[in-house]
């Protein structure tokens, strides 16, 4: 109908104003991929779009995380160029915040290469919770120790102003903010600014907040980050019992302007310097040997199977069988999170 | 004269003592002030200053007028202070301590110290004790003794300062600071106080310096201002920069971190009649060709910039770092330095011949943070007196140890240190994960089966 389609204009560039007026993100209001939007659909159509944030802006504005469900939750993933909050419930997650944030440094190197990263931190949290290891950082994150800077600042103030200073620089790759406990100072004017100057130098800024409670700040995305028992190490007998594998996280989405609450855990690959996301059990299985070892005959059956006395691999026989995820698990996690 | 004695003439007279310290660091103070004169200020004695005024008198308005702008100003200053200006040190010297206020001429020398006391010529008491036992008791008459005797007699230090004193020999002063190969200064009728009037003063004096550094082909590497009190304080504020920077307005930009910075140590008092800007270190400087829009994108001079404003305000510790070091102890192979930006190079660098080290394809695993110092934590039990910890109380609160890897074992560097007992320096290394996930790097000192020492438990690092 004539009316409902004008009313559903008028709505959209109203949000598109607002979106002007805020700024910094401006929206892509879409409606959802199945909704009728000729004349003759319903006059229910409004209340059926999706708000999908943030993606109308450049292509180049977000950083993929790189696993599918997180990425779409986050529509498209974390804004380049903004602050984005990495949190931690406890200082003894220190490591886990700093892992998934120079993860994500690492994910931004891969495009900006050569460019240094900076990281702040107050001499406290470096004292609480160590300070950063160059050797380890390229071990596990592929960051040069030339690409890398640090700075130690006495007291919070003088942190605060570093990053400011740092945010708006071009020539880093990125800044990382770190620091401890909820501080008076760090309010929401302090986080505006900071977000503020990332946007227009458009280069992230991730405050990594240890030990810190969840407060209004300004950044569009506050993650909580919390350490998750690695998988065992993969050889070639098979995973090896009681051994420590690949960095894992657990990902809570605490504030995203498009994305319901959600938990994600992340398996960080330090060899392919990428993602990888941890599901069921039996999926992992799957995705760590996609190839058969024996190749199998094509178009006929298998004849190992058929015979029923060669049973070399009985494991790949049954998975090429039954691939198929349970109709559980791939219906209510593999779709796209939607959010009204 | 005692105290008693003092006290019993005078009752109401205030006894301090003696502080040589004090009245050494006033020296030094009263030679920084007199910096406004000349960069070549040295310290004579405990009592005394030489200033090589040498080519600087015609900005004074020549010598007397000079002398007399010195004494006065000492004068204001509650200063008791007798000058004397002659062509070479040892006459000044001996003009300044018996004759007061006066300038001798080249060539007067010998008339300025011929009816002087032995103790004109700067010579040690026992020689101008043995001196007066034979008679000699004016720099006149000594001047008129056969030389040979004398140095036979006395020592060639006698006729050394005689030497000098007559400018037959060249005496150096040798100055206090560095004297900085090129400064700007900027004399002021009426003194400032303000700091944005000191920041805009710097920027002038930059732009004045600016010329100078090009027609030298140099930028500046070290930066220092001075800034005279009225009363004679002086403030010296300098700074350091990552590469050699000749633009006044990044030079006023620094200046205004370093000013905002040490806003409550400097006191402007009555205010700042002169005002210096040196360059203490110059390096060559090349100009980077502009492409045809007149930007020129240099991403190395931003951050140079930017941690050369990082450090005026913040000091020199402000920006690190990490630099990889040949040890196999954990915490001595990273070294963190102060950033300085690497010479730009327009030829690959030579790799120099070495044997390399033989690389491993498994490298061992390294945390992601290190301790600085490790900290000590409560084992109470191990399953295998060599292995890892079954639990652990770290900062008071209980980890339960699910997965272990190791043990790693480092030794102690025996080449570094020689007095450590390698047994109980030998560490053993263990990657652990507990029981949310967390992977912690542990080590334990020493070995099992010492009953005198038994082993330490540190926890050394955080793993992602």
């Amino acid at each position: 109908m004539a009316i409902s389609a004008v009313a559903r204009e008028t709505v959209f560039s109203l949000r598109r104003q607002i979106a002007k007026i805020e700024g910094t993100l401006p929206e892509r209001l879409q409606a959802p991929a199945g909704a009728p939007l000729d004349a003759d659909a319903s006059a229910y159509v409004d209340l059926t779009i999706v708000r999908r944030g943030l993606a109308a802006a450049l292509p180049d504005a977000f950083l993929p995380i790189g696993i599918e469900r997180l990425d779409a939750a986050l529509s498209g993933g974390l804004p380049k160029a903004a602050l984005s909050e990495i949190h931690g419930l406890e200082t003894r997650d220190a490591g886990a915040v700093a892992g998934f944030a120079l993860s994500l440094t690492s994910l931004i190197l891969k495009q900006a290469q050569g460019l240094p990263i900076l990281w702040i931190g107050t001499s406290e949290i470096f004292r609480e919770a160590g300070f950063p290891y160059a050797r380890g950082l390229h071990a596990s994150f592929g960051i040069k120790p030339e690409q890398l800077l640090f700075s130690e600042a006495p007291k919070l103030v003088d942190a605060l102003w570093i990053a400011e200073e740092a945010a708006r620089m071009t020539a880093l790759a990125a800044v990382i903010l770190e620091i401890r406990g909820n501080p008076q100072r760090l309010d929401l004017t302090a986080t505006r600014r900071l977000h503020a100057r990332a946007a227009s130098a458009g280069r992230p800024v991730f405050l990594l907040r240890q030990a810190a409670e969840p407060e209004p700040t300004a950044a569009p995305v506050r993650l909580i980050v919390s350490s998750a028992p690695a998988t065992p190490r993969d050889t070639i007998a098979g995973p090896l019992a009681g051994s420590i594998g690949r960095p894992a996280f657990t990902i809570t989405i605490g504030k995203s302007r498009t994305a319901l609450p959600g938990q994600f855990t992340l398996e960080w690959n330090p060899d392919e310097r990428a993602f990888d996301e941890r599901r069921g059990e039996e999926k992992r299985e799957r995705a760590k040997n996609p190839v058969a070892v024996v190749s199998l005959p094509g178009g006929r059956k298998d004849p190992a199977a058929a015979s029923g006395a060669v049973l070399a691999f009985p494991a790949v026989g049954s998975s090429t069988a039954d691939n198929q995820p349970p109709p559980r698990e791939r219906t209510a996690h593999l779709g796209p999170r939607r959010a009204g | 004269m005692g105290i008693a004695d003092a006290r019993a003439m005078h009752p109401s007279i205030d006894i301090v003592e003696a502080d040589p310290e004090a009245d050494r660091r006033l020296l030094e103070g009263l030679a920084d002030w007199c910096d406004r004169y000349t960069p070549l200020v040295a310290i004579n004695a405990t009592d005394g200053l030489f200033l090589d005024v040498t080519g600087c008198t015609h900005l004074f308005g020549g010598e007397r007028a000079m002398l007399d702008d010195i004494l006065s100003r000492f004068f204001h200053q509650g200063f008791d202070v007798r000058a004397g200006l002659a062509p070479t040190p040892g006459a000044a010297w001996a003009a300044a301590h018996f004759c007061g206020d006066r300038i001798v001429v080249s060539g007067e020398e010998e008339a300025l110290l011929a009816p002087l006391p032995l103790a004109a010529l700067r010579i040690d008491p026992a020689t101008r004790a043995s001196l007066e036992s034979v008679g000699l008791r004016t720099a006149g008459a000594v001047m008129a003794a056969p030389r040979a005797p004398l140095a036979r007699r006395f020592g060639a230090t006698l006729l050394l300062r005689l030497d000098q004193a007559l400018g037959r020999l060249d005496e150096a002063v040798s100055p206090r600071l560095p004297v900085a190969p090129l400064s700007v200064e900027r004399h002021l009728a009426e003194p400032i106080t303000l700091t944005e009037e000191i920041e805009r003063l710097v920027g002038m004096l930059a732009a004045t310096l600016k010329t100078d550094l090009e027609r030298r082909g140099e930028g500046a590497r070290t930066l220092a201002l001075l800034l005279f009190r009225v009363d004679g304080a002086v403030s010296r504020i300098a700074l350091g920069t990552s590469r050699p920077m000749r633009d006044p307005r990044l030079i006023q930009k620094l200046f205004h971190e370093r000013l905002a910075a040490l806003e409550q140590d400097i006191d402007a008092g009555y205010g700042f009649d002169l005002v210096r800007l040196s360059v203490l270190a110059a390096a060559a400087f090349d100009m980077a060709q502009a492409d045809l829009t007149g930007e020129v994108t240099d991403d190395g001079a931003d951050i140079a910039l930017f941690a050369d404003r990082i450090r005026a305000r913040l000091g020199e510790g402000a920006v690190l770092q990490p630099v990889l070091v040949e040890s196999h102890l954990p915490e001595r192979a990273v070294a963190t330095i102060p950033f300085t930006e690497a010479p730009r190079r327009t030829t690959p660098p030579k790799k120099p011949v070495k044997v390399q080290a033989p690389t491993t394809i498994f490298p061992p695993e390294r945390p992601i943070r290190l301790f600085r110092a490790p900290e000590p934590i409560d084992v109470p039990a191990t399953e295998m007196p060599e292995g890892p910890p079954l639990h652990f109380r770290w900062r008071r609160a209980l980890y339960r140890v699910t997965r272990a890897e190791g043990p790693e074992r480092l030794a102690a560097e025996w080449w570094r240190e020689a007095s450590s007992d390698p047994v109980t320096s030998t560490r053993d290394y263990f990657r652990i994960e507990d029981g949310d996930g967390r992977r912690y790097w542990l080590y334990r000192q020493g070995l099992y089966g010492n009953p005198q020492v038994p082993p330490r438990w540190f926890m050394h690092g955080i793993f992602a």
